[in-house]
Parts: structure tokens; C-alpha cells; sequence
């Protein structure tokens, strides 16, 4: 009985591990699709987003199964729900990747986009979501206190791209302000996306010490 | 163990009191009854002489005092006295053991229980001289009840020793269990405890031993393991049937860029997620060995898994993880230079080629053929040079030139000078060769070539007028070939990329410049093969290539001015 149920928590440690990684590769395809203008790309985090979705829907069932069954207690109770929480933000980080696809697709051919610092934007947010789940993988919690940490630095990224778009549009006009509007969408999303990467790692702080945002709870 | 020791001293205590109760009880109702029996007798003894003496009325007299019950019947049977009842109401005692005995044998005793009054009678009966029998009785308690009137007492007594048993079990199981609680068993022979436990205490010694026997042993195939594999350059893993890391080297944790140092008894996807390895490892558990190369962290990497199979039922996976990105590099570069060289030596057969079918068709003027001629010589010449070069390079490469003589590095230079004069001042570019003797161990045919390309080299693009400075040096380390000329440059981005074979840095601009594209590749050989090094610097007032000899290959013996 107890192996069967440490084989299901096993079981749901590594589709969490897969979903994050569907996570990583929306994400990276997003990126691309808007930087390199590319629309297989496109179409690509699109299908990613229906995979999270699904596996969103997966490991829902499997924790309330495992809820329902086992009646987890202490740490692995603790797993259970801080997986439940986790992949609600993995699921909007899979939405915002979407977004990001779908309004590049907007701006094709603009330029705009390299004259604001929305390349380190998105490196900055990729790196911190691949670290948040790096440190779900590998149970580490410097590294999600460091991706916590990161997200000031997104932040000031956004508004730092919100200043610089801001000039822009004092100097522009017409399509080259619908432009800078999109970008200033995709940079919030990218914004949004970074808060999300925080709260993983805020679930994983609370998966091994069961304190959340420094409370006990 | 405390429930034992308290049911163990309750029980023992309650049958001890149970037992000593019943038993001083018996003892001491015996007794009783035995005074009583002898009290009866002698009592009966009075009667019977007062009886006889003055007769009924001396019953009467004695029944009134309270005492035994005095009774007296006839031989017939019939109740002549009695001073409990009226005799007229009694029926005939004849039947009674006692009567009937005594009228036979002249005395007799029973005792008989009375079950509903729990009382129990004895009677005591004396046949008279005159054939009567006297009879007394006396009734006492029986023994039942008897005990009765003591077992509140015992009750109350054996309520205290259930609350004493509880109390010495609690204590005594204490006393005893602590000296095994804080026993160490780390080191159990060392324990100061009860003799009783000396045979467990050595079990666990030995078995203790028998462990750390075979930990260690463990220990040590486990590093003797990873010693060895742990030096592979290649990663592999071992993984269960539910895809747990049961083994891993650290280069498997290195190429797949793991974020955990210790993957034992994790997931395999804890080591590395993207979506292609997840998916080559997940279908090699369905049986079917799988190879792939995947980007992992800028590097190419082949994933090889292949399932262990028994039964038909996946036992377990094998991972092995090649990294061959300079593989993939290298095969790169083959097919760049597969299809440089096809296309270098197409180009001129194509013009020779070309120009022979206008002449043979016989389309072409006939004063036009000299120069047609011309070309194709040109050409086949051109050919010529480049099969000479790839062949002498692929000589280089595999290590074609074996025989080494001493040679004066300086009268290369001279003798290459020599053969180049006529093609500089076609080009208006002077040549002069300066420095001192140096004897090196080397082969001369291809120091020949290195000199000469890099002073053809020097020549071809220079500019007109400009000069070329050959310099031979001797240094402590060995001795060094300088070629400088004044002319175009190199950009210094392609200082690296010039020794590649076919590599030309203005392709627009080599159809003017004839040449190989070979030159600098064989260069770069011929210096590997007298390990020197090829050093280049340029900026925009020319190029300046320098080759360094080492003191190996220099000639140990001074060279005689």
C-alpha cells in the first residue's frame, strides 16, 4: 500500500517536471516567434499551450485522487497541495506564452522591438521560470529564493521598456504606435509571466520547509 | 513487557492470598469444629450421668441452658424428650444413622449439612442402660459461610494487591528496561548489563561486524565503480522499471546539464526534461532501443537508450550520452572540403574543356587557337598545381614524410628567393632575404614548401612597389622564420580562418589572384609536422607571418661561420 502510494507521489513529481518543461518550451518558442518573426514558431507555442492545459487536467486528478485515497499527511500533504498551486501558474505561464505568440503576430516586419530591451526582458523571464523549476527539480531552496529575488529585476525590466516606448511614442505615429502598444502588452505579459515563475518558487520554498511568503502555514 | 509483569505479580499475589485464606480458614474451622465435637461429647457425658440419677426432669433442666440441643428416644424409636421441640410432633427416629448405630454399638456421631441454612449439625448419640439413646447436637456455621463473612476482607485485600501489582510492574519494568534502552549498541560487547542478555549482546556484536563487513565491501566496489566510470568521457545511466536513477557517472550529469548533483533514486527527468528527451526515454520503455542527438546546453549530444529486457517486460534502461559536437563540426568541415575540392578542380576543366570542344567542333578561328592553347595550358597548369598540393597535403596528413635530414633553414630561403625573383619583379615587388644560418632536424621538402608559400604569398599580395623581408633568426628556444610584406592585410577576423584549406578571405577576388587556396593549409601542416608554431599578425600596412621552430628540431651543433 505505502509502495504504491510513494510510487504515485514519484509518479506526480515527474509530470510536474514534464509540465514545467512544456512550460520551458512555450516559453522559448514564444520568444522566438517574436523576436525572429517566425510563424511556425507561432503555431508551435499555440500547440504547447493545448499540452499544459491537458497536463494541468492530468496532475489535478492524480493529486485529488491521491488526496481522496491516501489522506497524505505532513510533507507529502505538503507536495499535494503545493503541486495543486504550482500548476495553476504553470498553466497561466502557458497562456501568457499564447498571448505572446498571438500579438507578435500583429507586428510582423516591426522593428520597434529591438530598439527596446525586450530581449534581456524575455532572457530575464526564461531564465527565472527555468530556475524556479530547476529548483522544484532538484529540491533546492537557494535557487528559489534566488528566483524570487530575480523578479525585481523583471519588474524594473518592464519599466524600464514602458519608459522607452513611452519616448517612442512622443516621436511616432500610426502604425508604429499600434506597435509600440503591442510591445507594451507582450512586455506586461512577460512581466506577469515572471511573477508567475516567483510563485512557483514560493510553492517550492513552501514543499520543503511548509512556510509560505515566510509564514507558517 | 509491563502488562506481563503486572499480570504475572497480580496473579501470583491473588492465588498466594486466594490460597493462604483458604486454607487457614479450613484449618482453622477444623479446629473448631474439633473442640466443638469434643465439648458435645463430654457434655453428653454429664447428661447421661445426670440422667441417670434423677431422670427426665434433669433433662429438662439441662435442655433450658442455652448449649447443644438434647434429645432422648426410645429404643423404638420413638422421641422421648427433646429440648428444641415437642416430642409428641417428631416422628420416629429410628431411622436416623446415628440412633440406629448407637442402639447397635453403643455410640455413634454424624454430622449432617443443612444447604438452604448453610448450618451444619453434628450429633453425638450414646445408647443408656436402659435402652434409650441420649443424643446431642450442636449446630454450628458450616465453612461456606464461614468464608463468607471473610470475603469482603479478602476482597479488599486483593483490590490493594492489583493496585501494588500495577505500581511494582510500572517500576519494575523501568528498572529493568533502562540499562537496555541506553544500551550502545554501537558497541555492545562494552555494555556493563544483565548476565542474561551476555548471549544477545554477542549475537549483535557479531552481526554487527558481519554489517560493517559488508558495507564496506559495498563501499568499495561502489568507488572502485564510479572510479572507473567516473573518467569516461562518454555519460550512462542505469535506470529502473519506473525510470529511477539506479547508477550514473558524473559526465552523464555534466552532458545532460543536470540541475541536481545527486540524481540517485530520482527521476531520470530530474536530470534533464526537454520534451525530446523525455520522449526517447519514455518510448525506450516500451521496448524499442532509441538513438537520437540532441542540443543539450549548446552542445550536440547522442542519446542512446536501450531497454533491458526479460519476458518481455521492460527490466530497466541503459542510457548512454556521446557528446559529438566537434564530430558533428569535424563531418561539417569534411563536406566543405569535399565539395571545395570538387568544386576547385571543375572550374578549370570546365575552361579546358570548354575551349577543346570549340576547337574540335571547328567553330573556332584559326588564329584564335593560339590563345586558346594558351588558356588551356593555363589551366591544366592550375590543375596541375592543385592535385600537386592536395597531394602533398594529404601526405602531410598522414604523416607521408618520414626521413629526416639536417637543413639550413636560411638557404631554403636563398634557393626559394631564387625561383621567386622572376615572379617579383613581374609583380614590381622587392625580395630580400637577410639573417644567419639555422640547421634544423627537419624534411626538406617540406620546409621547401612552407618558404615557399609563404613568400609567394607575400608577393601575390603585395602591392606594387611594396617589399617582402625574409628573416631567418637563431633564439635560445630554437629558431624563427619571419616573413613580412607591405601589403593588403588581413582582417583580423580571419587571421584564424586563413589556414583552413580552400579558405579565401576576398572570394570575389580570387578569380583575379591564382592560387590553390591551399598554401597556408600546407603551411600549417608542414609546421605541425616540425612542431613549430605558425604565428600571424597584420594590420593595414601589411602582414607579418612568423614560424617558430623549437629547440628540438633545431640542430644542436653551431653552425661553422
Amino acid at each position: 500500500m505505502r509502495k504504491m502510494y510513494d510510487n504515485q507521489l514519484g509518479v506526480l513529481h515527474e509530470r510536474l517536471i514534464q509540465m514545467g518543461a512544456l512550460c520551458e518550451t512555450a516559453i522559448a518558442c514564444a520568444v522566438q516567434a517574436l523576436l525572429n518573426d517566425d510563424d511556425a514558431l507561432r503555431s508551435a507555442t499555440k500547440d504547447k499551450e493545448q499540452e499544459i492545459d491537458l497536463a494541468e487536467r492530468d496532475i489535478e486528478q492524480l493529486c485529488v485522487r491521491l488526496l481522496i485515497h491516501q489522506q497524505p499527511m505532513a510533507s507529502d500533504l505538503r507536495q499535494i497541495t503545493a503541486a495543486q498551486k504550482m500548476i495553476i501558474d504553470m498553466e497561466r505561464i502557458g497562456d501568457q506564452a499564447a498571448d505572446i505568440a498571438e500579438i507578435s503576430s500583429y507586428m510582423q516586419g516591426s522593428t520597434v522591438k529591438s530598439d527596446v530591451h525586450m530581449t534581456e526582458m524575455a532572457r530575464c523571464v526564461s531564465k527565472m521560470v527555468t530556475d524556479s523549476i530547476d529548483a522544484f527539480v532538484s529540491k533546492d531552496f537557494a535557487q528559489a529564493q534566488a528566483v524570487i529575488d530575480e523578479d525585481d529585476i523583471a519588474d524594473a525590466l518592464f519599466s524600464k521598456i514602458k519608459t522607452e516606448l513611452i519616448d517612442l511614442l512622443l516621436r511616432t505615429n500610426g502604425k508604429l504606435a499600434e506597435d509600440c502598444l503591442d510591445l507594451l502588452m507582450i512586455a506586461k505579459y512577460f512581466e506577469r509571466i515572471g511573477d508567475h515563475a516567483t510563485n512557483i518558487a514560493e510553492w517550492v520554498i513552501y514543499y520543503l520547509t511548509g512556510n509560505y511568503k515566510k509564514q507558517n502555514v | 513487557m509491563k502488562r506481563r509483569i503486572f499480570c504475572f505479580s497480580f496473579l501470583l499475589a491473588g492465588f498466594a492470598v486466594l490460597a493462604t485464606s483458604v486454607f487457614v480458614t479450613a484449618a482453622a474451622y477444623g479446629n473448631y469444629f474439633a473442640s466443638v465435637k469434643r465439648e458435645v461429647v463430654s457434655e453428653t457425658g454429664y447428661i447421661k450421668a445426670g440422667y441417670e440419677q434423677t431422670g427426665i426432669p434433669y433433662l429438662e433442666a439441662a435442655g433450658a441452658r442455652p448449649g447443644c440441643r438434647i434429645t432422648l428416644i426410645a429404643a423404638n424409636g420413638t422421641v422421648l424428650y427433646d429440648s428444641a421441640k415437642d416430642p409428641a410432633q417428631m416422628d420416629n427416629h429410628l431411622n436416623r444413622v446415628e440412633v440406629s448405630q448407637a442402639l447397635e454399638s453403643g455410640v455413634d456421631e454424624v454430622i449432617r449439612f443443612s444447604d438452604t441454612l448453610n448450618e451444619q449439625t453434628y450429633y453425638y448419640a450414646i445408647r443408656l442402660d436402659d435402652h434409650t439413646v441420649l443424643r446431642l447436637s450442636r449446630t454450628t456455621n458450616s465453612i461456606y459461610s464461614f468464608f463468607k463473612g471473610l470475603i469482603w476482607l479478602i476482597s479488599a485485600i486483593v483490590a490493594a494487591i492489583f493496585l501494588l501489582s500495577a505500581f511494582v510492574a510500572s517500576r519494575l519494568t523501568k528498572i529493568i528496561v533502562r540499562p537496555i534502552n541506553t544500551l550502545d549498541l554501537q558497541h555492545p560487547a562494552n555494555s556493563q548489563i544483565y548476565d542474561e542478555l551476555v548471549p544477545l549482546l554477542s549475537r549483535l556484536k557479531r552481526q554487527q561486524e558481519q554489517l560493517a563487513a559488508n558495507r564496506t565491501e559495498l563501499e568499495d566496489q561502489k568507488t572502485e565503480f564510479s572510479a572507473i566510470t567516473d573518467t569516461m568521457h562518454d555519460g550512462f545511466l542505469v535506470l529502473d522499471s519506473g525510470g529511477q536513477v539506479l547508477s550514473y557517472n558524473k559526465s552523464a550529469l555534466r552532458l545532460l546539464n543536470s540541475p541536481l548533483a545527486n540524481p540517485s533514486g530520482e527521476s531520470v527527468f530530474t536530470l534533464n526534461r526537454r520534451e525530446e528527451f523525455v520522449r526517447m526515454i519514455q518510448s525506450s520503455f516500451t521496448g524499442a532501443a532509441q538513438e537520437k542527438i540532441i542540443e543539450i546546453a549548446q552542445r550536440d549530444c547522442r542519446v542512446l537508450a536501450t531497454p533491458r529486457l526479460e519476458g518481455g517486460a521492460v527490466l530497466g534502461v541503459v542510457v548512454v550520452i556521446t557528446d559529438v559536437t566537434e564530430m558533428q563540426e569535424r563531418e561539417k568541415l569534411r563536406r566543405e572540403f569535399t565539395a571545395n575540392v570538387s568544386h576547385e578542380l571543375k572550374t578549370p576543366l570546365t575552361a579546358i574543356s570548354g575551349y577543346a570542344e570549340i576547337i574540335t567542333a571547328g567553330v573556332a578561328k584559326p588564329q584564335d587557337i593560339p590563345e586558346f592553347a594558351q588558356s588551356i595550358y593555363d589551366e591544366s597548369r592550375r590543375l596541375f598545381a592543385l592535385i600537386n598540393d592536395l597531394l602533398f597535403l594529404s601526405r602531410l596528413d598522414e604523416n607521408g614524410f618520414v626521413s629526416r635530414e639536417s637543413v639550413d633553414l636560411y638557404a631554403v630561403c636563398e634557393n626559394v628567393k631564387k625561383q621567386l625573383d622572376h615572379y617579383a619583379a613581374e609583380k614590381d615587388v622587392a625580395l630580400a632575404v637577410s639573417g644567419e644560418p639555422a640547421l634544423i632536424r627537419g624534411i626538406s621538402v617540406v620546409l621547401d614548401e612552407i618558404v615557399f608559400n609563404l613568400m609567394d604569398n607575400a608577393i601575390k599580395y603585395n602591392r606594387p612597389g611594396g617589399k617582402v623581408t625574409v628573416t631567418v633568426s637563431r633564439a635560445a628556444g630554437g629558431c624563427r622564420l619571419s616573413v613580412a610584406d607591405t601589403g593588403i592585410g588581413i582582417p583580423r577576423s580571419q587571421c584564424e580562418r586563413i589556414f583552413e584549406r580552400f579558405y579565401r578571405i576576398d572570394k570575389s577576388r580570387s578569380a583575379d589572384i591564382p592560387g590553390t587556396g591551399l598554401g597556408l593549409a600546407i603551411v600549417k601542416h608542414g609546421a605541425m609536422l616540425h612542431g613549430a608554431s605558425v604565428k600571424v599578425e597584420s594590420d593595414n600596412t601589411g602582414s607579418r607571418f612568423f614560424v617558430t621552430f623549437p629547440f628540438d628540431y633545431a640542430e644542436a651543433i653551431p653552425y661553422p661561420s
